[in-house]
């Protein structure tokens, strides 16, 4: 199995990319580092993909009161850019977490929030999926789901996304810059992804042809902010989440004034965890008040059969990551 | 020279991008091969209709089963001459066309028409079918000796339990491929494999022609690890068909995803096990019943209850293997077939025992080494086992082993574990032929191949020793049937079988030398000049071991230390240290290579490595190898490598094996550690997080001292 022709050609600009990117069949490349794989499966079929790497969209700048990453800008610079290092290190954190040096080194933002879900059944070649063939069936709902979902999953589809970037982010309120053919707009981040419902085969709120230009991120936020990542995998490097979070906790005269839970790993999105935020409000950032957040965030969360100990490995990853936090180590 | 720490002497072609592979040879007007693959589980094939695909731009040829019937019956053409499904994903057809997009496009463009037939995906879903096959690998498959049913009765203690090993795949970098054309009625085939003489042997055979009219050619590897031979040769077989009927030159290469169905796989085991003790601790009965998984067209068993019947002092043993054949991919030998499953059972069971008897574990085995072979009954050619224990004991500081589940280092759990691993040490016929050159060089020549373990390098070793030349005047020529017949690499036994060769031919050599009037402080290069201007060689040869009336085995000791995540359950191997007495040491840098390289795999099959299959499809998942996880760099332990040197006076130049050795044992050495590091003991492989979070107690505040800094 592999993937069959399809038409290249780099964007001449935004314009250019945009008034091609929705004709069907037609696909926006950035590094082709997850593109390329699904191709390769026979997953994706785009008949016309259109190189947008070239297009000077990898800026990294302060803009006004936002840090502005270009959709463009490798994993590798972003990681490494002395502005995310000193006003956002959690963005630093989660892509040090992400793949490879190597894959780093080709794999840009927008391509990185944009991938798709690691469903070992949604990338090989003949499985059911809904993701891929809406109405094909689910596999994974009764069969291997150490991968599936705890939250916002549906009876179509209990896939996750993989992002760790993503996870990073949406702890930091960050909105996404789209072009598209009714011009420009902005979407917070949480707002970009969709849950699966009777769609699970379309994964963002994007009109077709529209292009992530650039990714904003308040810098207000960092100012008093503590956070950091963790991410839970069984090998000690280059693996998908098997889950994660990012915390972001600011504290004001002893007390918690602002709080951000967002696990990755179980969600078809980057996940919020509003009961546990609303626990540490107004606390002593003690682990007694951590360990009372954490399972009050996952609670109700219906796990499958291969998911389960994600719940509890959830709980303890959270009071992990506020520990941390608090301790500074 | 021999012993010396000499590195790869191909080491700067292969870093260099020189060292060819076989799938870097271009032949002009050369073609691009692809599979077609079964999309159904199990059935018939009864239509194939190409007529799509032939209108794809570039298309040359198509081959299927009715192209294959006049090639000879074998195992090896049977899955290309037969149209039946036997599991998901076998090719039916392939493709031949100017390039490879448009091979894969024709693929994809053929349809073929099936009668499915009812499939068993899964070993327990036809558990009443198992059956008992005759052998086990090279030896028989069922062994009784005393009555360990009576003997259990009356044990002290027994450790009964039952120990689960998933499929693992052999995933060598370099991909199989074959890069095949036709001179007349000669062939030629450069292709990735273990065994260039017996691709040339199939080929002939199922071509009938005669084997000199076959060339096969491979002169470097990118691993193998037990892939690179048989399950291969079906397609390469069709690859060489469309070649001979297009005339032009063919090249098949598998995608990483067709490498987890195609060529092989390590069978999963259920063993149940069952260990006796008297009160000082000796073995007085072992029942070992092991069940895997074969395919519906192939029968393979692993030797996994192999080493219950040897490795210790045992009066009552009692083996049993049984299989179940099901509509997945055909399993074969991977890197420590037998012993790596079957150690990890017996060695987690002894620690066990350990735990319950209150005998330190080293200690337990030392009480039950084997002074001899207690299943055939015949002494040792040697056996190193307990200065092994000793040695990697002390280097690890194992006496001061505290009390289980006591250690912690900042977010850690720390346990020490340590585990028995052993490997028969065979022996192939092997040929050797050494040319002395008019300017004193020496070309050295085995039909042999190198799997990258450093083959090339100690046979120069070999021959620059014993010729008394420097190593930089040694050149050595592998891979290529137009050399002296050399054995296939696998069971650790090429180095084994080249010394002996090797050694016969240099000492024809000299004899010639001498004969010719060689002066006693001659230089080769004078002497060559003056009594065989043209130059003179030699052949020598080795036989395979019969192993009779001794019984020849690699043994080692593995200890290890694994921390196990207080709160996550991530579990990390952070040191390992092994001893390990494989007869003869030729080259001390690569022996400990192979050791490290092999222990890497077993710590991926400890805790990483399962080939995941869809149950009710019988189809393989996350076929790639971002969800196939091996261990990558920030995995690794620091590495403590002794090799313990044997006088081995039995075996013909006293080299046993060394590559499978250390990916047995480690398995059990882990589980032993992450016993002692939480208190709990998984008996499955791969062990992962879940298997360990619940038994862990979520830490209160103040419970670990990095989490109340
Ligand atoms: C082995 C492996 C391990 C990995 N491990 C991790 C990991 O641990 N954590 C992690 O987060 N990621 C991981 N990744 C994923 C990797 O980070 C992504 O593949 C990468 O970020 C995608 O970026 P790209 O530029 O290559 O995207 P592409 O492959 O080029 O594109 C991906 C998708 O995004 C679309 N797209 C790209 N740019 C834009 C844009 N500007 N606007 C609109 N659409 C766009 C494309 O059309 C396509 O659908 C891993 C990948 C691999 C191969
Ligand atoms: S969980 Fe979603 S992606 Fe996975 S098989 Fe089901 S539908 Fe496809």
């Amino acid at each position: 199995m592999s993937g069959v022709a399809f038409a290249y050609s780099r964007a001449a600009d935004v314009a250019d990319a945009v008034a091609r990117g929705g004709a069907p069949g037609a696909a926006f490349v950035a590094g082709g580092t997850d593109l390329l794989q699904l191709w390769k499966a026979g997953r994706a079929t785009p008949t016309e993909l259109i190189d947008v790497y070239g297009l000077g969209l990898d800026g990294i700048g302060v803009d006004g009161d936002e840090l502005s990453i270009g959709a463009t800008a490798r994993l590798s610079d972003v990681a490494r850019h002395p502005f995310v290092v000193d006003q956002h290190p959690l963005i630093a954190e989660a892509v040090l977490a992400s793949a490879s040096g190597q894959i780093r080194n080709m794999a840009t933002v927008g391509g990185n929030l944009l991938q798709r879900t690691r469903c070992p059944y949604f990338r090989t070649a003949g499985m059911a999926c809904n993701k891929h063939r809406p109405g094909s069936g689910c596999g994974a709902l009764d069969g291997e789901d150490r991968h599936a979902a705890l939250f916002g999953a549906g009876s179509s589809c209990v896939a996750t996304h993989p992002s760790d970037l993503a996870v990073a982010l949406v702890a930091l309120d960050a909105t996404v810059e789209v072009s598209g053919a009714r011009g420009v707009r902005r979407v917070g981040l949480s707002e970009l992804y969709r849950l699966p419902g009777e769609r699970p085969d379309v994964d963002t709120t994007l009109a077709a042809g529209e292009l992530i230009t650039r990714v904003l991120v308040p810098r207000a936020a960092s100012i008093g902010r503590l956070a950091t990542y963790v991410k839970v995998r069984d090998r000690a490097s280059f693996e998908f989440a098997l889950l994660s979070v990012a915390a972001v906790i600011r504290i004001d005269a002893g007390t918690i004034v602002h709080a951000r839970l967002v696990c990755g790993g179980v969600a078809p999105a980057p996940w919020r965890l509003p009961a546990g935020e609303a626990l540490l409000i107004g606390q002593k950032p003690e682990r007694g008040v951590f360990t009372v957040a954490a399972a009050a965030a996952v609670e109700g969360a219906p796990p499958l059969p291969g998911n389960s100990f994600k719940v509890e490995l959830l709980r303890r990853a959270l009071v992990r990551t506020l520990t941390t936090i608090a301790t500074g180590s | 020279m021999s012993g010396e720490r000499a590195r790869r002497i191909e080491g700067a072609l292969k870093v260099t991008g020189r060292a060819e592979y076989a799938g870097e040879v271009r032949p002009d007007g050369m073609l691009h091969a692809a599979l077609v693959q079964a999309e159904i589980t199990c059935g018939d094939v009864v239509g194939i209709d190409d007529s799509a695909a032939r209108h794809t731009p570039g298309f040359v040829d198509q081959v299927s089963y009715d192209d294959a019937r006049s090639l000879a019956p074998s195992t090896a053409t049977a899955l290309i001459r037969e149209p039946v499904v036997h599991f998901p994903g076998q090719p039916v057809g392939l493709t031949a066309a100017d390039t490879l997009l448009a091979a894969r496009t024709a693929a994809a463009r053929v349809r073929v028409d099936y009668v499915e037939r009812p499939s068993v995906a899964a070993i327990d879903q036809a558990l009443d079918e198992a059956y008992a096959p005759a052998m086990a690998g090279r030896i028989i498959g069922a062994s009784h000796r005393g009555d360990p049913a009576v003997a259990l009765t009356g044990a002290h203690l027994v450790v009964r339990n039952r120990y689960q090993t998933a499929v693992n795949n052999h995933h060598p970098m370099e991909p199989h491929v074959v890069v095949c054309w036709w001179e007349g009625e000669q062939v030629v085939v450069h292709t990735s494999t273990q065994a260039v003489y017996g691709t040339r042997a199939i080929i002939a055979h199922a071509l009938a022609m005669p084997a000199d009219d076959v060339r096969v050619v491979c002169r470097y590897l990118g691993g193998g690890f037990g892939c690179k031979g048989q399950l291969w040769w079906p397609w390469m077989l069709w690859t060489l068909t469309a070649s001979k009927r297009t005339g032009r030159p063919i090249r098949l290469e598998l995608t990483r995803a067709q490498m987890f169905t195609l060529v092989g796989r390590r069978q999963e085991t259920v063993q149940d096990l069952a260990v006796g003790f008297d009160a000082t601790g000796r073995l007085v009965a072992i029942e070992h019943d092991v069940l895997a998984q074969t395919s519906t067209h192939g029968e393979y068993c692993d030797t996994t209850a192999e080493v219950s019947r040897r490795l210790y002092a045992c009066p009552n043993v009692r083996t049993l293997h049984r299989l179940v054949r099901t509509n997945e991919p055909q399993p074969i030998p991977m890197r420590a077939p037998g012993t790596a499953p079957g150690t990890f059972a017996l060695e987690s069971a002894l620690d066990e025992a350990a735990e319950q008897l209150g005998i330190d574990p080293v200690e337990l085995r030392v009480r039950n080494f084997a002074d001899h072979d207690h299943d055939a009954d015949v002494p040792w050619s040697s056996n190193s086992l307990l200065q092994c224990y000793q040695v990697a004991a002390d280097r690890f500081g194992w006496a001061q082993r505290p009390a289980s589940a006591t250690v912690v280092d900042g977010r850690w759990r720390i346990g020490w574990g340590m585990a028995t691993t052993c490997y028969p040490a065979h022996r192939q016929p092997c040929r050797v032929r050494v040319r002395l050159q008019p300017d004193g060089t020496i070309v050295v020549q085995c039909g042999t191949q190198d799997m990258g373990s450093g083959t090339y390098t100690v046979l120069a070793q070999m021959v620059a020793d014993a010729l008394g030349v420097p190593l930089s005047q040694v050149t050595v020529e592998l891979g290529d049937t137009l050399l002296p017949e050399g054995p296939f690499s696998g069971g650790s036994q090429v180095t084994a079988s080249m010394f002996p060769a090797a050694r016969q031919a240099t000492d024809a050599l000299r004899a010639q030398l001498a004969e010719l009037g060689m002066g006693h402080d001659e230089t080769l290069a004078d002497a060559v000049q003056r009594i065989a201007p043209d130059g003179i060689e030699a052949e020598g040869a080795a036989t395979a071991n019969a192993d009779i009336d001794v019984r020849c085995m690699s043994f080692g000791a593995i200890f290890t230390e694994v921390g196990v995540d207080a709160d996550l359950a991530e579990i990390r191997v952070r040191r390992v240290t092994a001893a390990f007495a494989t007869g003869r040491v030729l080259n001390p840098l690569l022996t400990e290579s192979q050791h490290i390289g092999g222990l890497i795999g077993g710590i991926g099959m400890t805790l990483l490595e399962q080939t995941v299959t869809d149950r009710s499809s019988g189809r393989i998942i996350g076929d790639n190898l971002a969800d196939y996880l091996v261990p990558v760099h920030a995995d690794m332990p620091e590495f403590d490598i002794a090799l313990i040197d044997e006088d081995d006076t039995y075996l013909p130049g006293g080299v046993k094996g060394v590559g499978m050795l250390g990916t047995a044992g480690i398995q059990a050495a882990i589980a032993n550690a992450i016993h002692h590091a939480t208190g709990t003991r998984v008996r499955h492989l791969p062990i992962r997080i879940e298997d360990l979070l619940h038994e862990l107690p979520a830490t209160t505040p103040g419970a670990l001292p990095s989490m109340s800094e």
